[in-house]
């Protein structure tokens, strides 16, 4: 156990606010880094979660200055390779709240590995992507969730292949939440990062954060437009796909049997959502929302046997303390 | 010295590894010091020859001897390259005059009956060694008086031979209980197959006079029996070590499973990371929290967690690796002896860091020093790597009783919750002392703060460079006082620490032949010596137990010493030799190296006829 309680000291924007800026200007970024530092005063004024207890991890790429914006305990690592620190820190310590911050590079590409295995082990963090088509930091190359036809300095012709879709491998890994939100709706972002990192076990908020450098469309160039192109041409809530293209996707008998409204807790969320996913694609569509939250399956910290409570960094490691159990162990090796 | 070595020869699965183990604790129960090796593993679960061996003395050894005094053989690849690679079959190392006790059984219905054994192939080996053969039908006895389990083979054997050498059954009825369960379906299995092995051998009237060691049993015998990389897990438990991460690789996941199996009940967690990647940085996650955390690997992982080593040199995060080397390149011989990886332990991963390189050469070490591995993580801020070699890893041996009552844990700069306060008191913004997790700092070391410590809300680790309270920067200024904080003066103040394993010297100081080595060459090389001094030649033995920051001022005066320093190590590319030069002498004649990498173990034999040759040659 932690030597003594916290007490709770209320904080304002500007307590948690770094010293620099990293982005360009009207980056989809500073959309993202503003609903966080709401969620982290939400989380310490209402929450009544003390800000030593708050973690914030991070890649490589723009995406990942997200912890020098902010002033919280934090750890910027190298690229791709933020989540198996987060897995660390949150085994180490089951007390901390973990957002682990990443780019669509950073996660979905080189560290593509420590995404499929922290969904799988159901760790207890909450994953923030600033998801733009591009690596930005080094002059926008198409990314891994780029979509087909775009060009890029790395794909000239436009791009070929698939696209990788976060959200259904996430709930195919069996995510404990998986949601996507966009970085220009502020107050919806942050009710999505709120619910996220209060679910116990892994969640996943994709956010769509444009790069208003080197993510260009045909007619769409620039800081205002590219804002406009998602708008107009690629996203779709999923409440609204639910409504517009459930009876493309269902059999009338199914239909029958559907809720009104998309409902992310039902058991059948998982499903609802990889085939509402699969037909906003045919449309060339992202979905968005909460598409999932299933808080049914134990956290990585449970399976491992260790809490907030009873927590590796609290225990006590003082020889004396210990001696008699090291002394059977050593006692069985004879 | 007296000792006698008994080595089994059979085929993956069928037993052989239990048999001789078996005969190792017997040996030990009755007094004797003992040495059992994986000495032929191929990376493979079934079917290939597999080969272990038993070493027993009446002092405390280190390693295997050249020759076998018995050679249990249940299969024919005891005697055949039966794959036709060019595999040199263990009876080649039956000494002259030893014996052979080999299943006479006729092809019979169990598995790997095509490596059935026929005396008639071998005979020239046993004319040219003269070598007493005893034929025991195990397969035929297991069969029909053990309901047809194959498996006991080995059990009837070591009937045999504890009658032909005078092993009190009654020790090994005792290893039986402890292992099976007293009168459980097994021991009683086992109990009958050891009888039927006894009687037979006893009906034969086959006797082994000269295989008999002079021990006599210790009455509350509390000498360990422990594998290397147990050693380790232990100690690291015992020196607090309480977040495990690692990806299971040969020759270090023991280590893991004994984690696995272990470290809860001390409160701790074990995560069976996705690739040795993952497991490096679950280990630094774990440190920034707050824990001691560890991983242990080889060659390949090893390569894999270069870059997390690297953020842990500039994020200066206490990490602790124990690298179990095997032979290389590549998989290479994954089952097989190797030293490759010290260069890469060394001057492995991108960027100038500040680390440290230790090195066991037995499971006493193993354990004892994974006290200091812990402190120096933390107090020095870096990582720390202990080498082990595959041999040390994966044998089991009879030392002293290990004991962990004498560890002291400091933790460096690690601040608990009174000292935080004490030094930044309430850490707001506007307060003087705010909290800089890379302060620059009077001796250079700056103070480590745990997240979730009251007051603690701003430690700030990063891989980038960065200022002292830990936001990113490029500036030329910051990054020349922290590259020399956490680099320049930190290997200073390493190169001062007195708590450095200090090399360990043996033999005659006065001889003018030396030897430099490190980890499981001991055994090989202290007999060696032994070996020399009866030829009438003095030497003297310098064992590296810090092989970074490297004691060159030491190995200098010790070369000084000496007409000619002999060099043995487990690799082609004499990486020893070379750092030998790099940091102590530059290029000199008087090193020479003893180099061997076909992936088998150095004995002393093997020592000494390299140096016979060097003389000739010279």
């Amino acid at each position: 156990m932690p030597t003594e309680e916290i007490t709770i000291t209320p904080i304002k924007r500007s307590d948690i606010t770094g010293e620099s800026a990293w982005w360009c200007l009207g980056c989809g970024d500073f959309g993202v880094n503003s609903a966080v530092q709401q969620v982290i005063m939400s989380l310490v004024n209402e929450g009544g979660v003390p800000l030593e207890n708050m973690f914030a991890l991070s890649g490589i790429g723009c995406s990942s200055k997200e912890p020098d914006m902010l002033r919280v305990n934090a750890y910027q690592g190298q690229h791709g390779r933020s989540l198996p620190v987060a897995i660390g820190v949150a085994i180490a310590n089951p007390g901390l709240k973990v957002l682990d911050f990443g780019g669509d590079g950073d996660t979905y590409a080189i560290g593509m590995e420590h995404f499929m295995h922290s969904i799988i082990r159901n760790v207890n963090i909450t994953l923030i992507i600033m998801n733009n088509q591009v690596y930005g930091l080094t002059k926008g190359q198409a990314s891994p969730t780029a979509h087909g036809g775009l060009r890029t300095i790395s794909t000239p012709e436009g791009k070929k292949g698939r696209p990788v879709n976060p959200l259904r491998l996430a709930i195919a890994g069996g995510a404990a939440f998986v949601g996507r939100g966009v970085s220009w709706q502020r107050n919806e972002l942050v009710d999505l990062i709120l619910k996220a990192v209060n679910t116990n076990g892994f969640s996943l908020v994709d956010v769509f954060s444009p790069c208003v450098t080197y993510h260009r469309e045909p007619g769409y160039r620039g800081s205002g437009p590219i804002f406009d192109w998602y708008r107009e041409n690629y996203v779709v809530d999923i409440k609204d796909a639910w409504q517009t293209m459930r009876n493309e996707v269902f059999s009338p008998a199914e239909v029958a049997q559907l809720p009104e409204e998309y409902d992310p807790t039902s058991p059948e969320a998982a499903l609802n959502g990889l085939r509402l996913i699969a037909e906003a694609g045919k449309l060339g569509r992202e979905v968005t929302g909460l598409l999932l939250r299933d808080e049914s399956q134990p956290s990585m910290a449970e399976n491992l046997g260790v809490s907030a409570d009873h927590a590796p960094v609290f225990c006590d490691i003082d020889i004396n303390n210990n001696l008699e159990g090291y002394r059977e162990l050593l006692a069985a090796l004879r | 010295m007296a000792s006698i070595q008994i080595y089994g020869a059979g085929r993956a699965g069928d037993g052989t590894n239990t048999n001789v183990q078996m005969l190792t604790q017997a040996l030990k129960d009755m007094g004797a010091w003992t040495f059992f090796w994986r000495d032929e593993v191929y990376s493979n679960i079934q079917t290939r020859d597999s080969g272990f061996g038993m070493r027993a003395s009446d002092k405390q050894i280190f390693g295997p001897d050249d020759e076998f005094d018995i050679l249990e053989a249940f299969d024919a690849g005891a005697y055949n390259d039966e794959a036709g690679e060019g595999r040199i079959p263990p009876i080649t190392r039956v000494k002259q005059g030893g014996a052979v006790i080999y299943d006479s059984s006729p092809r019979l219905d169990y598995p790997n009956t095509s490596h059935e054994i026929k005396i008639e192939d071998f005979q020239d080996i046993i004319d040219a060694k003269q070598l007493r053969t005893f034929g025991l039908p195990m397969g035929q006895l297991a069969k029909e008086e053990c309901d047809g389990r194959y498996i006991v083979r080995g059990t009837i054997a070591l009937g045999a031979i504890a009658q032909m050498i005078g092993i009190d059954p009654e020790r090994i009825l005792k290893r039986y209980a402890k292992n099976f369960g007293d009168g459980s379906e097994n021991y009683e299995l086992n109990k009958k197959a050891l009888e039927i092995g006894i009687n037979h051998a006893k009906s034969e009237g086959w006797d082994l006079p000269d295989v008999r060691l002079d021990v006599t049993p210790i009455e509350n015998d509390t000498r360990q029996l422990i594998l290397g990389n147990y050693a380790v897990a232990i100690g690291a438990i015992a020196a607090g070590c309480r977040v495990y991460a690692g990806y299971p690789i040969t020759p270090a996941s023991e280590v893991l499973e004994y984690m696995a199996e272990r470290i809860n009940q001390f409160g701790g967690a074990m995560i069976q990371a996705d690739s040795e990647m993952a497991a490096a940085h679950h280990v630094i996650g774990s440190a920034l929290a707050g824990a001691r955390s560890m991983t242990a690997t080889s060659g390949p992982g090893f390569d894999l967690m270069q870059e997390a080593i690297s953020a842990a040199g500039i994020t200066e995060t206490p990490m602790v690796i124990v690298l179990c080397m095997r032979g290389g390149p590549g998989t290479g011989l994954p089952t097989r002896q190797g030293q490759e990886e010290l260069n890469e332990a060394i001057f492995g991963s991108h960027g100038d860091i500040a680390r440290i390189v230790l090195a066991a050469s037995h499971p006493e070490d193993c354990f004892y020093v994974m006290e200091h591995v812990f402190n120096l993580a933390e107090r020095y801020q870096c990582p720390v790597f202990l080498l082990l070699d595959l041999m040390l890893a994966q044998s089991d041996y009879t030392v002293p009783e290990l004991d962990p009552s004498g560890f002291v844990i400091d933790r460096g700069k690690l601040l608990t919750t009174e000292q935080f306060r004490e030094r930044y008191g309430d850490n707001r913004i506007g307060n003087g002392t705010r909290y800089k997790r890379y302060e620059v700092t009077e001796d250079g070391i700056s103070y480590r703060a745990v997240p979730g410590t009251p007051g603690v809300n701003n430690f700030y680790s990063n891989t980038n460079e960065h200022t002292e309270d830990g936001f990113l920067t490029e500036e030329e200024v910051v990054r020349q006082v922290q590259m020399d904080k956490r680099f320049m003066q930190r290997m200073e103040l390493i190169r001062a620490e007195p708590q450095l394993p200090q090399a360990r010297l043996y033999g005659d100081q006065s001889g003018k032949i030396g030897f430099i080595s490190y980890g499981g060459t001991l055994g090989p090389i202290v007999e060696a010596i032994e070996r020399l001094e009866a030829m009438g030649l003095k030497a003297k033995f310098m064992e590296l137990r810090t092989m970074w920051p490297f004691p060159g001022q030491q190995v200098r005066e010790f070369i000084d010493s000496c007409d000619t320093v002999y060099v043995p190590e487990y690799s082609a590319g004499a990486q020893l030799r070379g750092l030998i030069q790099r940091e102590a002498t530059g290029p000199s004649p008087k090193l020479q190296s003893l180099l061997r990498y076909d992936g088998r173990n150095m004995t002393p034999g093997w020592i000494v006829s390299r140096i016979e040759e060097a003389k000739v040659a010279n």
